[in-house]
């Protein structure tokens, strides 16, 4: 019992620690898409 | 704010990722190969050195200044300083742990694969697939299982689901549409069946074991498309846990070394031509390197057999903007099943695409236009070329004179090669994708050796490298490392434990599936040429 008690507990600390920093998905979402574009476009400005 | 919080961390990571590219920079100014750099010249890494200076540099720089910067000011309250501030010691550390991987311990792998092969007859770095993807996630277990997450990483290892994000994005630009049409047609409709109808099936049969949903999504385009890279991609999608990600991989890497040992003898056994045999291995056999592998074993001696299996698998590749999407449907259609329980699907698009394979598509659709290619460049197959005529792009006198000789033999039956090789030794280089193609074709009118590489060599010499398709791929290799050290820390041996039977049961049940049909459309449906 106390075994399933501390695997339960451990599964939900790994969860917790899964989770992003970011308050939502979107903001996550958002945040990845201007970084991979703004590189993106550096990348076309000083290569190309 | 507790005293805890004014750690020195942060400044010490950063510190040793800047005295790493400073003592790499020096020591690459020497003119014999001494220190870190000759470790590279062992290692055969030598030409990432300048990569391996500047991100060091770069992210010595930021990981020190915000160091400096916790040491001054320990109070955390902003959001910049909950995302960027307080994660900056775990991100540091993760990137110091990426360095590791894809500099040290893969070419490592790589080194023991190659002086093994003679006593395994094969090369197990290949095989196995110990490259970055799968060093990275394990380093990130052996870490969590042994040293574990301090309190100061905990937020930066929170980062590695938008480094994965950012990856995908980025993938984005390694695809582009104008490749479909250098295709066939039969590998396109084969592939596309087999692709689509195997990722629907893990669905199903995911359902069916009442799997976890992120598990099934993983296994769904890493057994569809292109085994452990796909995984990679579709992870942020159906948001895998590291669980899910480590059993997936396994499972794909499994289930492709046992096609590799298998799908050549038994093709062997009931006389598989060389376009059966390539046609199979490219569309059953799972990772990209174990497709090569595989042809090759069935065929060591010409690359008639790696060239069609070639095809298939680059065609199998270009299906996964395809797959990413309807999972990515899929995925938020279950998340609305599950929250309200009706689903109306225009809503979901709306509502729950995720934003980033939105900008994986915008990446693949700027990509198609050419953006990323310099001017006077052009993608054919899985190469870039650049057919401008120009003197370094000639091919050897000596070469001309030998396939002059050899056209003259009259060998060449084939019309359009003929007209290629005549029209290569007048202009002395290649000028067209068109030509390349016949070119390469041409070795299979000869046995000599010298003459297959020189046909070789006149492609190689006008395939390009641009730039900007380099960096953009170092981009994505540094996400995706640096995410699966993050997802691979979120596993420990418990969550090993509790779930592995279900993605080891999905893997067995559609690999088998895959590889016995595949392997009687290829047998029975593929006659002649493809």
């Amino acid at each position: 019992m106390a075994e399933d008690k501390a695997a339960a507990s451990e599964q939900k600390q790994m969860e917790e620690r899964s989770l992003s920093v970011f308050a939502s998905e979107k903001k996550e979402d958002i945040t990845a898409l201007i970084i991979a574009f703004a590189l993106a476009l550096l990348v076309i400005i000083t290569l190309k | 704010m507790n005293e805890e919080k004014r750690s020195p961390v942060t400044l010490i990571i950063g510190l040793i990722l800047l005295a790493y590219a400073l003592i790499l920079r020096s020591q690459n100014a020497s003119i014999t190969p001494v220190g870190l750099v000759g470790l590279a010249e062992y290692l055969k890494t030598g030409r990432t050195i300048g990569t391996q200076i500047s991100v060091g540099l770069w992210s010595g720089i930021v990981v020190t200044l915000i160091g400096l910067w916790n040491m001054a000011v320990p109070a955390m309250t902003s959001k910049f300083d909950k995302l960027v501030r307080a994660p900056m010691a775990g991100i540091g550390t993760i990137i110091a742990l990426a360095f590791i991987t894809r500099y040290y311990m893969e070419p490592i792998f790589k080194i023991w694969g190659k002086q093994a092969e003679p006593t395994l007859g094969f090369d197990m770095a290949t095989i196995f697939g110990l490259n970055y993807i799968l060093l990275g996630i394990l380093l990130g277990i052996v870490w969590v299982n042994t040293i574990g997450i301090p309190d100061w990483m905990q937020a930066g290892v929170k980062t590695a689901r938008l480094a994965m994000k950012m990856g995908v994005i980025t993938l984005g630009a390694m695809y582009s549409i104008t490749e479909l049409k250098y295709l066939g047609g039969l590998s396109i409709i084969m592939v596309a069946t087999f692709v689509m109808g195997t990722a629907l099936f893990v669905l199903w049969l995911g359902k069916l074991a009442q799997a976890p949903r992120p598990l099934i999504g993983v296994l769904s385009a890493g057994l569809g498309v292109c085994g452990v890279s796909a995984a990679v991609a579709a992870a942020p999608v159906v948001k895998a846990r590291g669980v899910d990600m480590a059993y997936s991989i396994g499972m794909l890497l499994l289930v492709g070394v046992v096609g590799l040992f298998v799908f050549p003898p038994v093709a062997k056994m009931v006389g598989m031509n060389e376009l059966q045999f390539g046609a199979w291995a490219g569309t059953g056999i799972l990772n990209s390197a174990q497709v090569a592998a595989a042809a090759l074993i069935f065929d060591p001696d010409t690359i008639e057999t790696l060239k069609v299996a070639e095809i298939f698998n680059i065609t199998r590749i270009l299906f996964l903007p395809f797959i990413v999407i309807m999972l990515a449907v899929w995925f938020a259609k279950g998340e609305e099943e599950a929250e309200k329980g009706k689903v109306n699907i225009g809503k979901v698009l709306i509502d729950k695409f995720p934003l980033f394979v939105l900008g994986f598509l915008i990446m693949f659709a700027f990509s198609s236009t050419g953006i990323f290619t310099p001017k006077g460049m052009e993608l054919h197959g899985k190469n870039f070329y650049s057919f401008k005529v120009d003197e370094k792009k000639e091919v050897r006198t000596r070469d001309l004179k030998k396939i002059s000789a050899f056209l003259e033999t009259g060998a060449v039956t084939d019309p359009k090669v003929k007209a290629a090789l005549e029209k290569l030794v007048a202009d002395r280089q290649i000028t067209s994708a068109d030509q390349a193609d016949l070119v390469l074709k041409a070795q299979d009118f000869t046995k000599q050796k010298d003459l297959k590489t020189a046909f070789k060599d006149a492609d190689k010499l006008v395939q390009a490298k641009p730039a900007t398709m380099e960096m953009m791929r170092e981009y994505m290799m540094w996400f995706f490392a640096f995410g699966l050290i993050g997802l691979g820390m979120q596993i420990t041996w418990q969550t090993l434990r509790q779930a592995g039977g279900k993605a080891a049961m999905i893997g067995v049940v559609t690999g088998i599936t895959k590889a016995v049909l595949s392997f009687f459309v290829c047998w029975l449906l593929i006659k002649g040429s493809i």
